[in-house]
């Protein structure tokens, strides 16, 4: 046994994966190494910090607001963590929405599509930056006629009340293309006289998973 | 699912290091399988089974997050070979947290500069205790590439906490 085996095998004897006489050889290299002895207690020390990692608790409500959002899912705006929105448009309401993921606007030029998998439900969210509270807004939604607001049937018209917080505001859509065929969502969000219509092209993916950035943004 | 979300979330905590990041994920998981709930319930082992599905999510989630504008994807210079490997957090280098005096957060921020299949792997088996066995479904990867993984990850978070090297020269890779 020599250092450059015993730092080759010193991570499956530490894990156990190591018969009998292999982990004695290990052991006697050790005893007679203190450059080796060194590394191993640092490894080990290692092993128990991480096994002792605590992770945070659940938010407060976290999986209560989660779960039924996936069972019913309906449009409830998501109050933002996302600082880097307010960015580059800190005077303007953006919309933002991906799929999946969470898309961050900092440049301003807009990408108008997103690309779903037929048949796949996924979550596509509409990040809404605004620069000052906007109060009793009312959001509209219209669906293409083969994408599905999971949960919502036929219906292919949406329309509610809404508050949206300074800064960032997360909405989250599960839609579900039922065929090939793409579409273009409209969503209008209007307070008082003065309304905005933002429209997302929804392309299928195609079976090698190529096609558009699943991202679109636009300003007010 | 309601017994299981605080697992997904301790789960998606680790991999992404972020409370925000693991509700995302956590609620990703729940949108896409709450219509699914007759075929859960004729899965047996179901943890394994609902941590291979958020690790599948956190995979599309790193991907897409590489891909837009303001995340985009890092380099590192010697992954597995696999795709992910191509999106490494961004580095800071070990000096930046020498003065951490907490071990867990040095540790934490070690985390934060595994690419994210080396910290999936960390996560999984040395924070929750898989096996490696155990983990072949769930990261879907073969063991020996498993282990290769962990053992890099493993070398590199011990030069970012500035732990001691091994003898015989550890070389310590990405």
């Amino acid at each position: 046994m020599d250092c450059r085996l015993f730092a080759l095998q010193v991570d499956d004897w530490l894990d156990g994966r190591l018969n009998a006489a292999d982990g004695q050889s290990m052991q006697l290299h050790l005893d007679s190494c203190s450059c080796c002895c060194s590394g191993y207690h640092d490894a080990k020390e290692l092993r128990a910090q991480l096994r002792m990692l605590p992770a945070p608790a659940l938010t407060p409500g976290f999986a209560e607001r989660a779960l039924a959002k996936a069972a019913a899912p309906v449009a409830a705006g998501r109050i933002g963590h996302r600082a880097v929105l307010g960015m580059a448009l800190a005077a303007s309401l953006v919309l933002g929405l991906g799929v999946a993921v969470i898309l961050f606007a900092v440049r301003p030029e807009p990408v108008h599509t997103v690309v779903l998998t037929a048949w796949q439900p996924e979550s596509v969210r509409l990040m809404f930056n605004a620069a000052r509270p906007l109060l009793g807004a009312t959001l509209s939604l219209s669906l293409p006629e083969n994408v599905e607001i999971v949960g919502y049937g036929d219906r292919r018209e949406l329309s509610w009340k809404t508050d949206l917080r300074e800064g960032s505001n997360l909405l989250q859509l599960p839609l579900v293309m039922h065929g090939p065929a793409g579409g273009e969502l409209v969503a209008r969000l209007s307070l008082g006289a003065s309304s905005k219509t933002f429209r997302l092209k929804i392309e299928v993916r195609r079976a090698d998973g190529a096609g558009a950035l699943p991202a679109l943004r636009a300003s007010v | 699912m309601r017994p299981h979300v605080a697992f997904l979330h301790r789960l998606a905590w680790r991999f992404t290091g972020s409370v925000v990041d693991a509700e995302d994920l956590v609620q990703d998981v729940l949108l896409k399988l709450y219509p699914r709930g007759e075929e859960l319930a004729r899965i047996d082992q179901l943890r394994p089974w609902l941590a291979k599905v958020l690790y599948r999510q956190y995979v599309d989630f790193v991907r897409q997050r590489a891909r837009s504008p303001v995340s985009g994807p890092a380099e590192d210079e010697q992954g597995d070979g696999d795709s992910l490997d191509a999106m490494a957090a961004v580095e800071e280098g070990p000096d930046g947290h020498a003065e951490r005096g907490e071990w867990r957060e040095r540790i934490l921020a070690a985390l934060g500069q595994l690419n994210p299949e080396q910290r999936a792997v960390v996560a999984m088996h040395d924070v929750e205790g898989y096996s490696l066995e155990e983990l072949e479904p769930i990261l879907q990867a073969p063991l020996g590439t498993l282990k290769s993984r962990l053992h890099r990850a493993r070398q590199r978070l011990r030069a970012l906490l500035g732990m001691e090297p091994f003898a015989a020269g550890e070389r310590v890779r990405r």
